[in-house]
């Protein structure tokens, strides 16, 4: 058994993945941390040393959050410039 | 054309020759009769020349049905008191002339109460770079009555593009100051304090007290974390705002116990620099700092729905604009 995420992409990870948005397919019952690690995998160097929270279905996780076939998952990394 | 209550105050007083005309509805003039005048009471399409034949004011509630009607009727003689009998009323309570803030007096939300509350509030901006210029601007001509500018840095020609309080002669003078000077010209309303210097632990409780809100307008994480510490400790509602490249992120954090920035980016690490290192559009800074002070306005007027407890997301690329629910 398989789910399909939506991942939605913010500033350091949109721009090391190059796109807004992808979908993923993941093993049934993975979890949030699942997801940014596959995201880090894929990004490679560029999210190196860059914190990132994640966001299930537009809540804040602050733990790992057991995933459902269609959540959206948010990786959003702080900004600093003003 | 338009004069203000200070103006027509004047024209009482030197009783100049005028009919003054209030066009109102009987419930409003029930609710909020003119203080001090003795005003014809009419309706706008039975208006006869004979009251128009010398020097006409006409009032509304808010200044704004009559100065429509005079523009469309083309008359010379007839004038338009701002804010009408909301701005006349505010004014002779105490003098003030309140006619500037016409246009935001008369949202129910705002009003004549919540104006006095403006004018009596007192804001800190951390930064007056993108995010602060911006936001100082706004909250100048909206009526905040103390505005604390604080930044360590002089003007360079780089600030030029995205920081519009700043012109090409000051390159080198202190932003607080510069700013501090253009805002005094922009509204004698709000009194703006210049501090030149950098916020650290050891100045905060100096600069940051007595502020109604702060608002973190800076462009480094670690002057971040001074002020979500000291604005945690003395419950003050701190303004976040961040830019990456053309996105933003605008939350309102201490607000009545909601989250602090700690809570949400406990580590804030950001391989992201400052917009001097990664570059911006100078309109994202524009945008976000807007954000910022029309949160903060409705931090001090108690006006909700507000961003606390949330993280708004705004992409300037393809205009998304979302929340992030903050349950921590």
């Amino acid at each position: 058994m398989t789910i399909q995420v939506t991942v939605r992409c913010f500033s350091h990870v949109r721009e090391a993945l190059g796109k807004d948005v992808l979908n993923l397919e993941l093993e049934d019952a993975a979890d949030s941390a699942t997801v940014e690690n596959k995201i880090r995998e894929l990004a490679g160097e560029d999210l190196n040393g860059i914190e990132v929270k994640v966001a299930v279905n537009r809540k804040y996780a602050q733990k790992p959050v057991i995933l459902k076939d269609g959540d959206e998952v948010a990786l959003i990394p702080p900004v600093q410039g003003g | 054309m338009n004069i203000s209550a200070k103006e027509l105050s004047k024209w009482l007083d030197e009783n100049r020759q005028m009919n003054v005309v209030d066009i109102r509805r009987p419930d409003q003039r029930e609710k909020w009769p003119l203080a001090g005048i003795e005003a014809v009471v009419t309706e706008l399409g039975e208006l006869s020349p004979g009251v128009m034949n010398k020097t006409t004011v006409l009032i509304c509630q808010f200044g704004i049905i009559t100065q429509r009607w005079i523009e469309t009727e083309d008359l010379d003689e007839v004038h338009n008191l701002i804010g009408g009998a909301q701005a006349w009323n505010a004014y002779n309570a105490d003098q003030r002339d309140l006619s500037r803030y016409s246009r935001q007096m008369v949202l129910p939300e705002i009003g004549e109460e919540g104006q006095r509350k403006l004018l009596d509030s007192v804001v800190t901006i951390v930064g007056v770079g993108g995010l602060g210029c911006p936001a100082a601007q706004y909250l100048s001509a909206a009526g905040v009555g103390k505005l604390n500018l604080i930044d360590g840095d002089v003007v360079d020609i780089t600030n030029l593009q995205r920081q519009p309080l700043f012109r090409s002669d000051r390159i080198g003078d202190p932003k607080s100051d510069v700013a501090a000077e253009a805002l005094s010209e922009l509204n004698p309303d709000c009194a703006v304090k210049s501090h030149y210097t950098f916020l650290s632990d050891e100045n905060c409780g100096n600069l940051l007290a007595g502020s109604n809100v702060v608002l973190d307008a800076t462009d480094t994480i670690p002057a971040r974390r001074v002020m979500d510490d000291y604005c945690r400790r003395k419950s003050i509602a701190l303004i976040y705002g961040g830019l990456y490249k053309f996105e933003g992120q605008v939350s309102i954090f201490h607000l009545n116990g909601g989250p602090s920035y700690a809570d949400v980016f406990p580590e804030s690490i950001t391989g992201g620099g400052t917009c001097s290192d990664d570059g911006v559009p100078g309109m994202l800074p524009g945008i976000i700092g807007s954000i910022q002070a029309l949160e903060a306005i409705k931090v001090i007027l108690g006006i909700t729905p507000n961003l606390s407890g949330k993280l708004l997301l705004y992409n300037g690329l393809n205009h998304t604009m979302e929340q992030i629910e903050l349950n921590v």
